[in-house]
């Protein structure tokens, strides 16, 4: 086992040193932030001053390194915009967002585990064809998609929720449900093929003949079993979530997380903002990922073992 | 979700009035308050109502009529020193009285700033202002470096407003110093003598007005105003559907008819001063010949524009000029026109082979920005010539290789110096560019625009100025935008005529709820 979570832990400094060098180029390649938040009209002579002041008269090399000095030391600098540390920026937004992917990945959970086995159960009735014509059609509906058409329809015609912000719980609806719908089709079609796969073993056939009752034998052997792969899907996916969905979903809706602060750093191109949100965002993502790999190998034995 | 229909249903509308608290929807909200170093669109919007300048004006007026601010009387005591009187039992949201201590300090830290982010404004409009001096607690005096013809309006800029000394440089460091850290600190916890306090501010967020009790003024006539970012323009709308939003501001001409189609909602709205612009890079090598530029301007159908875009609602100028100007306002001046057949007989004058003429555009910066830039590449089609949008978020107005693009020349204050003058100075931002040539023919010009104390001489050299533009043009204002604020029926709120763009006035006589 320790020689498996080394590797991990050795892949997950990998990628998070590329990604660090990826955005810092990046960032930098997009646009210039002193023409973006100081407004028109600027000399030449006048922009020359601000960006000295902002430390980006220094050579692409240097800000690189120094960069990356700081970010070993954990000093990942100030927002050119209100010049705050970059941490204290990000920290104020974590929550809102940390609330909004927990809400949608319960939902998630609680939809599509009870869809998937039902799927899989009744594979050859209509039950099973619907919900996998639903869980398509939804893979198939972008998230912005579905947002905007619930706005449409449930404030903008029925006047049923608000749009704006995080206040009530009210408010969570929508996002949750923007948030969640991909995610819901994801898990129930993967529930459902791990279900088939297990539900062909065996050991299910065992089960069966040794009288259990069908209830008893799909869910404790059968989803007890695909549960493996239905942890790595949902590591995965709360990654992938956490990182694509929010930025759309909280920009609609006004959610002040870390998703609608990137969109606006981005604008500002405020580098230092830009850099540090996605480098949190990337470290949540390969952690997930990395819980995700140590999950899957204490589930399954044979992971680790044939790996160490 | 039912108590939220319950309560749309019987109408929110006599909830707000009753409350005297509104909620504004904006498109972005400020990072940071300062308005000594803003001059943005987005940052325009916060200042009026939590800071005063010494002399301000009557806003519902086009024309100026200068009123007494922060200081209550004001006379040149000798061609360039002025003195003011201060207004006494001023106080600042904080607390501290206002006192000439405070008026010297905020006036100096932009006449003689040394913070970057002042020094750029300080050498764009304050350039002839040498400093501020204490003669008694109540009295100030201001020093020109020559005569200065545009006093008033100089000294009513955003840039010119108080705010509290002691409190600025407490805020870190040595609290005897004004380091640059403190103008940093200020601009997330500020102070002024408005009737509105900040009472919370989460940058480029939220932000909050509190009707502050020890104003010197007529009161606020509201008790909380709270604006919120809600970046997505069908969300803005929604939220104002809803009743979430009293205001919402940047509704895009095509959004219109969703909100007046409604009969609780309403629009107002009007020509914004400032100009969407193209400019001409008078330096590329295949631009040199101004003939080329004058085609390039002379076909393109701007009023045509102006319907297509803006639903006829926008305004396309004759010259570099608007009605905010004042005695300076001058529409008989032709510099601009559309003449199709000048501009082939032009470009084949010129012996334009058919090169290609690339025209750069953000995707999203101005509204129909990049909708303009397409019609106008069908409009120089039109006459023969082969022009390409590139889009790119990259500022290329310093680019050597930049052709044309688009830009926009907001007036900063009313007077032709606070657009044209700006931009167009000699080693102003376009010259310093490279974009621009002056010489000392049209520096001669442009000091004689700038400070003849005779209006007719000012207009008289602003005239020639435009003729140097007209013969070898860098420059071609499309148009001012339309620019439109959505709200509730209850709420009694316009865009007046005498603010800079985008300010939100909600002082006593700027805003009511109706009671019903």
């Amino acid at each position: 086992m320790i020689p498996y979570l080394l590797r991990l832990a050795v892949k997950a400094v990998v990628t998070l040193f590329a990604i660090v060098t990826v955005t810092f180029v990046a960032t930098r390649l997009s646009g210039n932030p002193i023409d973006t938040f100081l407004g028109e009209g600027l000399t030449t002579e006048g922009r020359e001053a601000l960006i000295a002041y902002f430390d980006l008269d220094r050579s692409l090399w240097h800000q690189y390194l120094a960069y990356l000095r700081g970010v070993v030391s954990g000093e990942f600098g100030l927002s050119f915009v209100d010049r705050r540390p970059v941490t204290t920026v990000v920290a104020e937004r974590l929550w809102p967002s940390g609330q909004l992917l927990l809400a949608s990945v319960a939902l998630t959970i609680a939809v599509s585990l009870p869809l998937g086995v039902l799927a899989a159960v009744h594979r050859r009735s209509w039950i099973g064809s619907a919900i996998m014509v639903v869980a398509f059609t939804g893979y198939a509906v972008p998230s912005f998609v579905l947002a905007i058409v619930m706005v449409l329809t449930f404030s903008y015609w029925l006047n049923w929720l608000p749009v704006v912000g995080n206040g009530t719980w009210q408010h969570f609806i929508m996002p949750t449900i923007a948030m969640a719908g991909v995610l819901i089709a994801a898990l129930t079609r993967f529930t459902r093929n791990a279900m088939l796969d297990v539900l062909g073993q065996d050991f299910i056939r065992t089960a069966r003949a040794k009288g259990l009752r069908e209830t008893r034998v799909v869910l404790k052997h059968g989803l007890g079993n695909a549960s493996i792969t239905v942890i790595s899907v949902i590591g995965l996916q709360i990654a992938g979530l956490a990182a694509a969905g929010s930025v759309v979903v909280e920009s609609i809706f006004s959610w002040p997380g870390v998703g609608q602060m990137l969109v606006s750093a981005a604008i500002l191109r405020d580098y230092p903002v830009l850099q540090f949100g996605v480098i949190a965002v990337a470290v949540a993502v390969v952690a997930i990922n990395t819980l995700t790999d140590i999950a899957y190998a204490l589930a399954d034995p044979r992971i680790r073992l044939a790996r160490a | 979700m039912f108590r939220l229909m319950l309560t749309t249903a019987l109408s929110a509308l006599p909830l707000i009035a009753a409350a005297q608290d509104i909620t504004v929807g904006a498109a972005n909200v400020t990072p940071y308050v300062d308005p000594g170093r803003d001059h943005s669109n987005v940052g325009s919007q916060f200042y009026y109502n939590s800071f005063d300048t010494l002399i301000d004006r009557d806003h519902t007026k086009l024309e100026p009529e200068w009123t007494p601010g922060l200081a209550t009387s004001w006379e040149l005591v000798e061609p360039t020193v002025m003195e003011l009187k201060l207004r006494e039992g001023v106080t600042f949201h904080n607390g501290d009285e206002m006192t000439a201590d405070d008026v010297v300090f905020s006036l100096n830290r932009m006449f003689q700033a040394t913070f970057p982010p002042y020094v750029v404004r300080a050498k764009d409009r304050f350039a002839n202002f040498t400093g501020a001096e204490k003669v008694d607690t109540h009295t100030i005096r201001i020093h020109v470096e020559r005569e200065e013809p545009l006093w008033e309006t100089l000294i009513s800029m955003q840039q010119a407003m108080i705010i509290p000394e002691a409190y600025t440089k407490a805020l870190t460091g040595d609290p005897e110093v004004a380091e640059d850290s403190d103008f940093e600190a200020f601009s997330l916890a500020p102070v002024g003598t408005g009737p509105y306090k900040i009472a919370s501010f989460q940058p480029g967020e939220k932000l909050v007005w509190e009707r502050f009790d020890g104003f010197w003024g007529q009161p606020a006539p509201l008790e909380r105003a709270t604006v919120v970012q809600i970046a997505e323009t069908a969300s803005r709308i929604t939220a104002l559907k809803t009743g979430e939003a009293d205001i919402v501001t940047n509704v895009a001409p095509d959004q219109l008819s969703l909100i007046d189609s409604d009969p609780t909602l309403k629009t107002e709205g009007s020509a914004t001063a400032l100009f969407h612009v193209m400019i001409m890079n008078q330096n590329h090598p295949k631009l040199q010949d101004p003939r080329i530029r004058q085609a390039l301007s002379l076909a393109i159908d701007r009023d045509a524009l102006n319907e297509a875009l803006w639903l006829g609602k926008a305004v396309v100028p004759s010259t570099h000029t608007m009605a905010e100007m004042g005695a300076l306002h001058q529409p008989d001046l032709e510099t601009f026109d559309y003449d199709p057949e000048r501009a082939k007989a032009l470009l084949q004058e010129a012996g334009y082979d058919g090169f290609e003429i690339t025209y750069d555009t953000a995707a999203t910066y101005y509204t129909n920005g990049l909708l303009a830039a397409q019609a106008i590449m069908e409009m120089w089609a039109a006459v023969g010539v082969n022009g390409r949008v590139n889009v790119q978020d990259q500022w290329s107005g310093g680019d050597a290789e930049m052709m044309t693009r688009n830009w926009s020349n907001p007036m900063y204050f009313a007077d032709p110096f606070g657009s044209f003058g700006v931009m167009w100075a000699p080693a102003g931002p376009s010259e310093s560019e490279g974009r621009f040539n002056t010489d000392a023919e049209y520096a001669e010009k442009w000091d004689r625009f700038r400070f003849s104390s005779d209006v007719e001489a000012r207009k008289a050299a602003y005239a020639e100025l435009m003729e140097e533009i007209r013969q070898d043009p860098p420059v071609l204002p499309l148009y001012r935008p339309f620019e439109s604020w959505g709200m509730q029926n209850a709420v009694n709120w316009a865009p007046l005529p005498g603010h800079i763009p985008y300010v939100l006035d909600f002082r006593a006589g700027s805003i009511s709820l109706a009671d019903s």
